[in-house]
């Protein structure tokens, strides 16, 4: 997996781009990443998974803050905070696009 | 003698003039420690009150000062941030987790670790530590192992630290040991009192020994890690910026199972792994100098070159080791030319040479637009 260099949300949009060393671009929507976030919230606690969050199609994200040298942790507008998006995590969320 | 039911009476006339109740009555006392004349409590304040705290924080000490017998009151002033949900949280700001602290002018933080407790990690780390500087180098050394702090019996060290304010926050500063410097939660509290603390209480105290210390310019500041791959070594990956990762174990299987372990944590943390010790690599004989080997021979060694992983160092088994970790004098000082000692010095210089070629990825630049 390249290693991300630029991560970039754009709240008219509402998409983080991340541009990689070797050059590539993924993108990714707020609201793919709030209703597929890391969180015990979203994923559950090693049992079944909860029912997938509900109206999100217009979350965005308000902040963004980085954990450790490894992860971001995104902050959506509707109070959740507890993903920890590893750099794993945001390329398998992602898709690419041609830069 | 003072009481905490004067001490409480005091702080009961304290009143906040924005809601006309006193901190007792609004809950803010958190804590009220008496000793002798010495008297320290903690106030908790909501985040939305905590700016006009201050003012109310020196009448307390004040206050407290005029009590008979007084020696020194110390009134601390924490805020609590509550979490709203529906709050309309801030741009992203990279500063968040900046902040002047005590690691600023530490140029790279090593954490040495070993999954398995008891492989003599603590010891590893305090005569690297040495031989580092004996190697011209500011070394430090924070003991992270919150449970067991076995630093100050390590350096011979013991008592409170002292504090200084920097930049309008209290530091530790770091005691001194052959000509090295230390923190650990062992200086905090007596030797023999057990550490009941859930895992927020231990996170917090050791990102208080990690920051609030007041390390000054460090070329090393080494981790000496807690065993196991729980909270605690999550949060420091997490929170410090380390820049590399020593393994300790010893060349049994059982140790190499554990010291597995450590090396995914840090590696699914990207955090770079820059080799692996065998401690206990083989016993000296005191009589007759041979070598033996109780905990195998090699397999620490061998596990690391399977893995890609440099092996640092072999660290033999010798009495003068235990000996010296007992009696606050490490080997690396008493006897520098015994042969654990020059396998620390070697450590050492292997070390330095792995931390050039290894380094930490630079985390991405995150933006908001």
């Amino acid at each position: 997996m390249p290693w991300p260099k630029q991560i970039k949300y754009d709240s008219a949009t509402r998409t983080l781009m991340i541009t990689y060393d070797d050059g590539s671009l993924r993108q990714a929507s707020a609201f793919h990443l709030r209703v597929n976030s890391p969180s015990a919230e979203v994923q559950g606690h090693g049992g079944e998974r909860p029912p997938a969050p509900m109206g999100k199609e217009n979350v965005s994200i308000a902040a963004m803050e980085p954990v450790g040298n490894y992860a971001v942790r995104l902050v959506f507008d509707d109070g959740h905070n507890s993903g920890l998006f590893t750099w794993q995590i945001l390329h398998e969320l992602s898709e690419g696009v041609s830069s | 003698m003072i009481t905490k039911q004067q001490v409480n009476e005091v702080l009961d006339s304290i009143t906040d003039p924005r809601t006309g109740r006193s901190i007792v009555t609004m809950g803010w006392v958190q804590s009220v420690h008496v000793s002798d004349g010495q008297v320290g409590v903690v106030m908790d304040v909501p985040a939305n009150l905590a700016s006009g705290a201050a003012p109310l924080r020196s009448q307390a000490e004040t206050a407290l000062m005029a009590l008979d017998g007084i020696e020194s009151a110390q009134v601390v002033l924490t805020a609590e941030r509550t979490s709203k949900p529906d709050a309309k949280p801030q741009q992203a700001a990279p500063s968040k987790t900046g902040g002047p602290t005590g690691l600023d002018d530490v140029a790279a933080i090593v954490a040495v670790a070993s999954g398995k407790g008891g492989v003599g990690k603590s010891t590893v780390t305090i005569n690297l530590a040495l031989s580092l500087a004996q190697q011209g180098l500011s070394v430090g050394v924070v003991d992270a192992d919150i449970y067991g702090p076995s630093v100050p019996m390590l350096l011979g060290l013991g008592g409170k630290p002292e504090i200084v304010q920097v930049d309008g926050q209290d530091r530790f500063v770091p005691k001194q040991a052959h000509g090295i410097v230390a923190n650990s939660i062992g200086f905090l509290i007596d030797a023999d009192t057990a550490m009941a603390w859930r895992g927020p209480m231990v996170q917090s105290a050791l990102m208080q020994l990690l920051k609030a210390t007041n390390w000054g310019p460090l070329d090393v500041l080494l981790i000496d890690m807690p065993p196991g791959t729980g909270d605690i070594q999550l949060s420091l990956a997490q929170q410090a910026k380390i820049s590399g990762a020593l393994i300790v174990s010893t060349p049994q299987d059982l140790a190499l199972i554990d010291a597995k372990k450590a090396m995914t944590l840090f590696e699914k943390t990207e955090i770079p792994l820059l080799g692996l010790v065998e401690n206990m690599s083989g016993y000296v004989c005191p009589h007759c100098s041979e070598v033996s080997y109780p905990f195998g021979q090699q397999g620490a060694a061998d596990h690391a070159q399977s893995k890609g992983l440099a092996c640092l160092g072999r660290v033999p088994l010798e009495l003068a080791v235990r000996l010296g970790s007992d009696t606050g004098a490490p080997i690396q000082a008493r006897d520098p030319d015994s042969p654990a000692a020059r396998a620390f010095q070697a450590l050492g210089s292997s070390l330095l040479n792995q931390m050039k070629s290894v380094k930490p990825k630079p985390a991405p630049e995150l933006i908001m637009v």
